[in-house]
């Protein structure tokens, strides 16, 4: 068992982390299955964030009069329960009350296992591994909870959660913790929290907006979304050689990764098509730039710094709240630029339908069977295959018909990936304000 | 001490990979991938329908008079469209620019050579008109360059659009069997009385 104690513990913070974006690829699911909006939808996403965001720094302050392994396993169990909550919801309003639930249970998680993983493998190392778990949890959410929803369904996400989290509680309570260092007077590291909350809302970009354009917009699976989203971990982990190859100062590296993440999102902007190998290169820059940053960042906005569980708190507090606001800003506009969408997919439609080489009856049965689709989406991007499977088409009618389909659907790629642009440009921005907090002038100190 | 490539090194690669990968998608057409824009309805474009007879004849007519139409509105073909797709009383302007376009649907393939002879209607309109035998048989067996030459197809065509009840056929738009049977009708008849016209005067 003291052998599976810190991996249990590290695989616990890596899960938490995860759940910041794990659900990204079920939300069509749980909309589906919830019979909900998409506004409400997207609140089984904020909702975790924000309250994550905002429990992380008061539970840190309430750190020094608790043992960490109590909170520790506290934090785990509330974890567990309300995860196994999440699965067993049967409403939207329940599933949100759950995923609250759930990040307070996991800011309780995160701080404690901070403080375990030091008593486990000393400071440096414990602080590493704590950082680490978070990246990679951070990184591979989307890809987990794209799997599991195909493989199985949205419940499953927070299902296979729930063990890993049980065998974490007893870990936890075997795990003495140092003593509390006394507090000392350092003040949160302003700078590299700015610039992981600048970048934290980039990154939503990135996670949230390209399996949205992936699943919705490009109408593939959740498991192929969950694949071609799988280049963002597997080039942040192709970023720590990169570094140790060019040894960079931290400012310098730090500038680097903002300068790599913003260049990917302007570069996921622009596909010049809707095929999946055009978003590797720029989801390998945005990995690459993510490997590079976020844990030099949150090890910068902790190091020397006590208490130690106070500054964490500040990072997680940095990082989530980044999301939400990368959400609030991202979600309007795209959302936005869907509807705004509508007319020229519609226009575009309406030409190709007009000009099909197929008999006039067959032309105004597509054109109702589509205008039924549209009305039946409620606004959501129509699935054209059912309303072309819905039509009674004379055998010789059916290559025309196909091809109809299939320039049809190429119109609506386009009109998606043109209405997800000036998000990705944006979380392009977001990215260059990270990188501009990074290389503005520090104030000189008196001598 | 911090060696110049420490400094330069991964800031020159980041810039190289973006600059690569933003050069690699814009000259292959990024940025531009965005949905068709709608053409022109003002200029003249070449339609074509899988139909025969009188029905490819009245897509083609109707496709080029929604151009027309279109044109003297202001908007696109396919705004135009999507805006008689909608339910609801039609305004005059709308029905107005949609005769007015199907007349110069009629002009435009005039123009372009793209009326059939008038004879190639014939048998078709007579299959669908209520005449009686004899004077079926009588038109059935005029040869088709007296037929041409007695009749020609942009005057039927404009009678038949005159004929027509525009603002019932877009209010009724979504009772596709009724404004065929117009359609065919008006065309069916125009061609019908046209000849019957013509052999009396012949007669």
């Amino acid at each position: 068992m003291r052998r599976a104690v810190a991996p249990l513990l590290v695989v616990t913070v890596a899960l938490v982390l995860a759940d910041s974006a794990v659900v990204t690829l079920a939300l069509p699911d749980i909309l589906r299955h919830l019979h909900t909006t998409v506004g409400q939808v997207a609140w089984v996403l904020i909702a975790f964030n924000l309250v994550l965001g905002l429990v992380a720094v008061p539970t840190a302050l309430s750190f020094s009069r608790s043992q960490p392994r109590v909170v520790s396993a506290l934090g785990i169990a509330l974890f567990a329960g309300s995860s196994a909550w999440c699965a067993l919801a049967g409403s939207i309003e329940v599933l949100i009350a759950a995923r609250c639930l759930q990040a307070v249970g996991g800011a309780l998680a995160l701080l404690g296992c901070l403080e375990l993983l030091v008593a486990v493998y000393g400071e440096r190392r414990g602080v590493a591994a704590w950082v680490t778990a978070g990246v990679v949890g951070t990184a591979t959410g989307p890809v987990a909870g794209g799997v599991l929803t195909q493989a199985f369904s949205w419940q499953a996400i927070f299902v296979v959660q729930v063990p890993f989290a049980v065998l974490a509680v007893p870990a936890a309570l075997t795990v003495r913790a140092a003593p509390a260092l006394p507090p000392d007077r350092h003040r949160p590291a302003l700078r590299p929290n700015l610039t992981l909350a600048l970048l934290s809302a980039a990154l939503t970009a990135a996670l949230f907006l390209l399996v949205l354009l992936l699943v919705e917009g490009w109408r593939r699976s959740p498991a192929t979304a969950a694949l071609t989203v799988s280049v963002v971990p597997l080039a942040a982990i192709g970023a720590r050689p990169l570094a140790r190859l060019l040894r960079p100062p931290p400012v310098v590296e730090v500038a680097a990764g903002c300068f790599l993440v913003a260049g990917g999102l302007a570069c996921l902007g622009i596909p010049p098509s809707a095929d999946l190998a055009w978003t590797v290169a720029p989801q390998a820059l945005v990995g690459l730039g993510l490997g590079l940053t976020v844990d030099r960042l949150t090890s910068q906005a902790m190091e020397l710094r006590l208490p130690r569980v106070r500054h964490a708190g500040w990072t997680i507090a940095a990082r989530h709240v980044g999301v939400v606001v990368g959400l609030a800003i991202l979600t309007p506009v795209f959302t936005a630029d869907l509807r705004d969408a509508e007319v020229p997919a519609q226009e575009a439609i309406t030409a190709l339908v007009l000009d099909a080489p197929l008999d006039p009856e067959d032309k105004i049965a597509v054109a109702e069977a589509l205008g039924a689709e549209l009305v039946q989406e409620e606004g959501r991007i129509p699935d054209l295959h059912r309303a072309f499977a819905s039509l009674e088409l004379e055998p010789e009618e059916r290559p025309a018909a196909t091809r109809l389909e299939r320039d049809l659907d190429a119109q609506l790629e386009r009109a998606a990936t043109r209405a997800f642009r000036d998000s990705f440009l944006i979380g392009a921005g977001l990215a260059l304000l990270a990188l501009l907090t990074v290389v503005a002038p520090r104030r000189r100190t008196p001598s | 001490m911090t060696s110049p490539l420490s400094l330069t090194g991964l800031p020159a690669v980041a810039l190289a990979l973006v600059g690569g990968v933003l050069a690699l998608q814009l000259t292959n057409g990024g940025g531009e991938f965005e949905p068709l824009h709608p053409a022109d309805p003002c200029e003249a474009r070449a339609v074509t329908s899988q139909a025969e007879g009188i029905d490819g004849l009245t897509e083609r007519l109707v496709l080029l008079g929604i151009d027309g139409a279109a044109c003297r509105l202001g908007v696109s073909r396919e705004a135009f469209t999507l805006q008689l797709a909608q339910p609801g009383p039609r305004t005059d302007a709308e029905v107005e620019a949609l005769h007015d376009g199907l007349l110069v649907a009629v002009g435009r393939m005039k123009e372009d050579g793209t009326l059939p002879p008038i004879s190639d209607l014939v048998d078709e309109a007579m299959d669908n008109a209520d005449l009686n035998r004899f004077l079926e048989a009588a038109i059935r067996a005029l040869p088709d360059s007296v037929i041409d030459a007695a009749l020609k197809t942009d005057d039927v065509l404009t009678r038949a659009i005159d004929d027509l009840d525009l603002r019932s056929i877009l209010e009724n738009l979504d009772d596709q069997d009724g404004i065929n049977e117009q359609m065919e009708a008006a065309m069916t008849e125009a061609v019908k009385d046209a000849l019957v016209d013509r052999l009396r005067n012949l007669l």
